[in-house]
């Protein structure tokens, strides 16, 4: 039952007076729609409690606008942990902010004997209410976190029915006491919001954003002149303080960026096994590789020759790679007479490798297109200064003897050794 | 006794220590405004990404691994595993380009803008040495990733100083060789070779840049912004805060661009597959090998000149830059805008079109 007259009937009388009261104050009392000032009666304090409160507020209002107009959108935001932690913290921040402005103007319209002589009735009542709303607000945050994730779909929902004339408490009816009072005092506030220097909020209330603070002065030829320097002063401290604001704004988010790639980047991937398992196999085949390499060089230090192939496995259009003695790639060919031809792969211009694959009798270095006779090793075309070197070898029988002269009919027994440099 | 007086008075004149204090320095000093004042942006730009070098550069450290085994595997982790490596990684290789480009540039500004009088020699000179040492970042940078490119592109690069050792007499003729095995720290590049680049790359030119950038650095502050034109100069706005809040809005501008750009186009996009395979040994070369595109000037003319007129040339090249004070002494700022542009034209057309240039009096393809 109180439920359906605090969350239903009040915020239907709450709109209703909203609307009504501020079209018949727009009409007919004018000039009453201001906040009016009292800014030549104490202007310190009030520094001190309007701009934070007033800061404070406008960051507060905006996130409950984007909540209630964007709910799906904010959703998405926040399902992103780090994203939600910074919205709130900046909310929190702000509602801290906006407290303790609160709390500021309060103690000033208590104390301040001038204040005192203009403050209403209603002025300290929407003071109260305000201080309790902010104080509600922060209770929620605080022991029911997260609303940016639960209230899009529970208070946005509640909202929405409301303005679309089909209310439903349902979605709100089992929350928490001191949420339900926090929307509660919200409908009261609107409720009072008309009656109030609250009506000031749809007086143009973007330009406070920016706008000077307004002075105003006794009417005097000094004062004038003293008031024409303080509005300059002013303009430039508002000028400064307008681009500190911008730029302060422009690293915050810099840092926010670079810090979401930066810490992840530190922190290090999460692999999964699967990933982990194909990263070490990877990396054993390569260490294989490598021990094959030393076992190459260690061979090559140690032996006076080094098997390359059996005779019969070598072609004459397509070179086998090898390692020759100083670890330089090197090509094993045939030759029309069925005896092997190795020469040094390394390009004799700049170093690059030789291709293996014969084409009408020339090799290629695909780096500065040099050609190679197949046949003797020498320069055809290119920039290659030298001929390609020959790499010495000799031929071994099966029962690992030296062959001197090689028999034609037994060639496919024979092995290619190379052997070291200054032996014969 | 009478010469080492000169060279403190020249050294006194070009650092004045009354003038090293924070008021002379930054609070009073002022940068002209004129049509070529744009020019100045050029340096602290060059700083920037000089910065971006750097911190990505720690960043990459991280994970990076310089042995033959492990770089390539450790390069294909930081851009597929690491989360942001990627971009920290693109960030590292666009901005290196960015780096020399405005380096580049500013290097020719200052030239037609006769930034090398009186007294700021020392300013050209130390940044004679700095974009060499740039380069050199460059270059040594390259075969980190132990791709086929980068190993095959330096082991060419390399193969340059050999080929001077076919114009020096006798004994000598083997000198260059010996100086690339010592370059390598063996017959061929593995991974002494790695190692040593890795220690220049990482360790040994930043030392390097830092105290001559110091030097740089101070004497441009010392002796303020040159005037740049030949006209007299009447419009000027202080260096602080006027012309460093411009500067950083654009470093911020540039920042964003850069940015977007790691995040969207890998910098290894530009090359087809193959070249970017790990470094094969044994294989044959692929195709297509050439050096990063700001090496082109020098490269181009290598392949298609004698050398021994690349070799004159860049002899010239190097003393003449450090030279440049005492030569275009009295030259009008009008000759000096239309050699600028001569080299800078020269740049262009051997970066955009060398390869065609190549291609073409080769009559390859």
């Amino acid at each position: 039952m109180s439920d359906f007259f605090l969350l239903i009937s009040l915020p239907y009388v709450a709109m209703f007076s909203l609307i009504t009261v501020t079209i018949y104050r727009f009409k007919s009392k004018k000039f009453s729609l201001s906040s009016l000032s009292s800014q030549f009666l104490e202007k310190d304090k009030l520094f001190w409690g309007s701009v934070p409160w007033h800061m404070g507020i406008g960051i507060i209002f905006l996130g409950h606008v984007v909540a209630f107009t964007m709910p799906k959108l904010l959703q998405a935001l926040v399902s992103k942990t780090n994203i939600l932690y910074i919205l709130e913290g900046i909310g929190l921040i702000a509602a801290m902010f906006a407290l303790g402005g609160l709390v500021v103007l309060f103690l000033r319209r208590l104390r301040n004997a001038r204040i005192q002589a203009v403050t209403s009735n209603m002025d300290l009542i929407i003071l109260s209410l305000l201080t309790l709303q902010i104080l509600l607000g922060i209770l929620v945050a605080t022991l029911y976190r997260w609303g940016a994730a639960w209230a899009p779909s529970t208070v946005t929902p509640y909202l929405w029915s409301i303005l679309s004339f089909r209310p439903d408490v349902s979605y709100v009816a089992s929350m928490p006491l001191i949420i339900k009072a926090h929307i509660v005092i919200a409908w009261v506030i609107i409720l009072f919001m008309p009656f109030s220097r609250l009506i000031h909020i749809f007086a143009l209330p973007l330009e406070y954003i920016t706008r000077l603070p307004q002075i105003v002065v006794w009417n005097s030829r000094r004062l004038k002149e003293e008031v024409i320097i303080a509005q300059l002063e002013a303009q430039s401290r508002r000028h400064f303080l307008k681009s500190a604001f911008g730029i302060t704004t422009g690293l915050i988010l810099l840092s926010i960026g670079i810090a979401d790639k930066v810490i992840p980047f530190f922190r290090g991937p999460s692999l999964s096994a699967k990933e982990k398992e194909e990263m070490l196999k990877n990396k054993l085949e390569k260490m294989k590789a490598t021990i094959k390499q030393k076992e190459l060089e260690n061979e090559r230090l140690v032996n006076e020759y080094i098997y390359i192939a059996d005779l019969k496995d070598l072609k004459t259009d397509e070179g086998l790679y090898f390692t020759d003695y100083s670890m330089k790639p090197a090509l094993a060919f045939k030759d029309e007479r069925g005896l092997p031809l190795l020469y040094s792969a390394k390009c004799t211009h700049l170093g690059c490798t030789v291709t293996n694959k014969v084409k009408n009798g020339k090799l290629l270095c695909p780096c500065h297109i040099s050609h190679f006779d197949v046949k003797t090793g020498d320069v055809l075309d290119g920039p290659a200064p030298k001929a390609l070197p020959t790499v010495k070898f000799i031929l071994m029988d099966q029962s690992q003897q030296i062959v001197i002269n090689p028999d034609k009919s037994k060639l496919n027994e024979y092995k290619v050794y190379i052997i070291k440099e200054g032996n014969t | 006794m009478k010469m080492l007086n000169t060279l403190s008075g020249f050294i006194k004149e070009r650092f004045p220590l009354e003038n090293m204090n924070m008021k002379s320095m930054l609070m009073k000093k002022v940068v002209p405004v004129h049509k070529l004042s744009w020019a100045y942006y050029l340096g602290g730009l060059t700083l920037l990404f000089f910065i971006i070098q750097v911190l990505t550069g720690l960043f990459l450290l991280f994970y990076y691994q310089p042995t033959v085994n492990e770089a390539y595997d450790s390069v294909k982790f930081i851009t597929e595993k690491v989360p942001g490596g990627a971009v920290i990684r693109n960030m590292h290789t666009w901005s290196s380009s960015a780096m020399i480009l405005c380096a580049i540039i500013h290097f020719l500004t200052t030239f037609a803008m006769k930034a090398f009088e009186k007294p700021r020699e020392i300013t050209w000179w130390s940044g004679v040495v700095l974009i060499f040492i740039t380069f050199t970042f460059g270059f040594s940078g390259y075969l980190l990733p132990w791709h086929q490119l980068s190993v095959n592109a330096t082991k060419v690069g390399l193969q340059f100083i050999g080929a001077v050792g076919q114009y020096l007499p006798g004994v000598l003729s083997e000198l260059p060789n010996k100086l690339i095995e010592i370059i390598q720290g063996g017959p061929s590049i593995g991974q002494e070779t790695l190692s040593r680049f890795f220690a220049i790359h990482i360790v040994i030119l930043p030392l390097a840049i830092l105290a001559i950038l110091g030097v740089h650095l101070l004497s441009v502050q010392l002796h303020g912004m040159s005037k740049g034109v030949s006209r007299n100069v009447e419009k000027t706005e202080p260096f602080f805060p006027n012309f460093l809040i411009k500067d950083f809005s654009l470093w911020a501008i540039v920042f964003l661009i850069l940015f977007i750009l790691s995040i969207t186009i890998p910098f290894e996009s530009f090359f087809p597959y193959p070249l970017t395979e790990p470094y094969n040994p044994l294989g044959s070369t692929p195709d297509g090998i050439k050096p990063e595109w700001y090496f082109f000037f020098l490269y181009y003319p290598m392949e298609l000149l004698p050398f021994w007129v690349i070799i004159v040339a860049m002899g010239v090249l190097v003393v003449g830059l450090f030279l440049v004070p005492r030569i275009f002494q009295g030259t009008k700022r009008k000759t000096l805008r239309f050699l600028s542009w001569l080299a800078f034209a020269y740049f262009v057309i051997m970066t955009v079109f060398g390869e065609a240039i190549f291609e073409m009096i080769k009559g390859v393809k």
